[in-house]
């Protein structure tokens, strides 16, 4: 329960040190193979040897062609994923187990529940958490604020856009208050201007808290914008082919970044290396 | 399995009272008048036999002495409504009990199933001699018909609402570490009401079917025993007078479902 309360504290916005993790890296993937079926259907070869390391308050983005292994990664530290795994995954320096509340995962998918009201909803993580009600409905409603759906607290998720369902999912995941963030194409599915105005909200939120953040996309521009670091993957078997620094200075502006030289000179550049990625070994 | 398109039922507007429904009330008004004079007319010229098809004095009659100069009809009424909804109740919740065991264990579903299709594929009413010879001829062999037909209508309303649940809603609650007991309370059941609901209103008015049913066949109260003794002394009044009582109690029946749908399930 202390973790819980340093977590909610530092959800309420000022930038709390994070419970140190020992000085060890927040995610620490060393040396993962992943292989599919088994049984009757020849085993599939998901990820291969994958190895990374994010320290505590990084912002790193995982990019590489479709079915390259990003989404069994994150489930896997989630210890959502019942599979034979080699290697060692640590998050905060202990193993993957489902619940763990050092984690907030945010699907592709809003996956809100439709019989709650955004509040209902935004609290839902914190409600599975035995946060007490009114606590959790406070922090929903500023999280809810802080993504711009102040005015929408009772509605339903059918009387919500796309756009602002993924931002109430968003303020669901930032009510959490963990440390780590997995993000699995959480914009994936939105256009180009909602795109930009959620990028921004995400930035606001986590260098106002600074988290770990794994963040996974398909959109080089975004992963530029958002990271300190993007890794590349291959295609599967999903090895990393590249791990690039973005030296973009911060506070960044998702917006204004569009402009920037350095900017687009970083996105040929990970375009070129997803190019030969995906060639490389496409069957 | 529930049919898809008890699901998308569309959502009843409100009965607002705006000029444009105030003339479609007038005119459907207006339209019965005329129907029910023509209908008086014809059968007072002879046109239409009143043997065969009453007349609206006659069934006016009928319901007025029923009702209110005597109490033979409430009495009738009671019996069929209490019938109903002792059926309706007694089938649903153990429909929702089997469903919820069915669903915690599969293999004892995988178990059940033939044994429950086939029961389920015989005509209900056909079991109305059985089930009168075992409870006899009152309220207890018509509440077993009602039972028969509510029961594996709200189970597999009860069964496919809780398989139906969708797995990304599944996924989120673990990683937030719900417990099972949170995850069927907070997601499962939520997400299967609707379903269920659906179906406990189709048990409803299959209760009311069933007990009508069984009265028709043979009893010593109720609508449907009074309709079956008119019907054999040729009382067309009655017999149309009852017939018009016993859609009046289905519409009835599916207006309460309704409201309370609308009360229950906002979000939809
Ligand atoms: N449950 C599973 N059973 C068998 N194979 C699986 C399963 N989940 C994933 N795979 C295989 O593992 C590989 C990696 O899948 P994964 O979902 O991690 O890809 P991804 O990188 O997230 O792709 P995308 O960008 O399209 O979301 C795929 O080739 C897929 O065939
Ligand atoms: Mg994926």
């Amino acid at each position: 329960m202390k973790d819980a309360a340093s977590a909610r504290e530092m959800a309420t916005g000022r930038s709390t040190p994070l419970p140190a993790a020992s000085g060890g890296p927040a995610i620490l993937v060393r040396d993962l193979t992943v292989r599919f079926g088994g049984g009757a259907a020849p085993p599939v070869l998901a990820v291969d040897r994958v190895s990374l390391s994010l320290k505590s308050g990084e912002f790193v983005s995982l990019v590489g062609p479709s079915g390259c292994g990003k989404t069994t990664i994150l489930n896997l530290l989630t210890g959502l994923l019942p599979v034979a795994m080699e290697g060692k995954v640590t998050i905060l320096g202990k193993p993957p187990r489902p619940g763990n509340p050092d984690i907030a995962y945010m699907l592709a998918r809003d996956s809100l529940l439709p019989w709650r009201t955004a509040l209902g909803n935004a609290a839902y993580g914190l409600e599975i958490r035995n946060v007490p009600v009114q606590q959790r409905e406070a922090q929903a409603r500023e999280l809810l604020a802080r993504v711009g759906l102040a005015d929408f607290c009772n509605a339903y998720p059918k009387a919500l856009s796309h756009g602002m369902r993924q931002r109430c999912a968003l303020a669901r995941t930032f009510c959490l208050g963990s440390p780590v963030f997995l993000m699995d194409e959480p914009f994936g599915a939105l256009d180009a201007q909602t795109k930009l105005q959620l990028e921004d909200v995400l930035m606001d939120l986590w260098s106002a808290a600074q988290r770990t953040v794994l963040f996974v996309t398909h959109d080089l521009a975004e992963a530029v914008a958002l990271s300190d670091r993007v890794i590349v993957m291959s295609a599967r078997p999903g090895r990393i082919i590249a791990d690039v620094p973005i030296t973009l200075p911060r506070p960044r502006s998702v917006r204004a970044l569009q402009k920037d030289e350095e900017f687009h000179k970083l996105y040929a550049r990970l375009w070129g290396l997803l190019e030969q990625g995906s060639g490389s070994n496409g069957s | 399995m529930v049919p898809k398109a008890l699901l998308n039922l569309p959502a009843r507007p409100r009965l607002a009272l705006s000029s444009r429904s105030m003339v479609t009330l007038a005119a459907h008004a207006l339209f019965i008048v005329a129907f029910i004079s023509m209908w008086e007319f014809a059968a007072q010229r002879g046109i239409l036999d009143p043997t065969f098809f009453g007349r609206p004095s006659g069934i006016w009659n009928y319901l007025w002495t029923g009702f209110v100069t005597g109490k033979k009809l409430w009495l009738e009424l009671g019996y069929t409504v209490t019938g109903a909804l002792i059926s309706f109740a007694a089938g649903s919740v153990t429909a929702i009990a089997f469903g919820l065991l069915f669903t915690t264990y599969p293999p004892l579903h995988r178990a059940a199933e033939p044994y429950l299709t086939l029961l389920n594929a015989m005509p209900r009413i056909a079991l109305a001699p059985l089930f009168l010879l075992w409870f006899g001829l009152g309220i207890g062999s018509k509440i077993a018909v009602g039972v028969s037909l509510t029961f594996f209508i709200v189970l597999s309303a009860t069964v496919a609402g809780i398989r139906g649940v969708a797995s990304d809603h599944l996924i989120l609650s673990k990683a937030l570490g719900a417990t099972p007991h949170q995850v069927f309370f907070k997601v499962t059941l939520p997400s299967a009401v609707p379903v269920i609901f659906s179906g406990l209103r189709l048990g409803l008015i299959f209760a009311l079917l069933g007990v009508v049913g069984a009265e028709l066949i043979a009893a010593e109260h109720g609508l449907g025993q009074t309709l079956a003794y008119l019907q054999s002394t040729f009382s067309m009044d009655g017999v149309m007078a009852l017939l018009f009582l016993l859609a009046l109690l289905g519409l009835g029946v599916t207006a309460i479902m309704n409201r309370m749908e609308r009360a229950l399930l906002s979000w939809q």
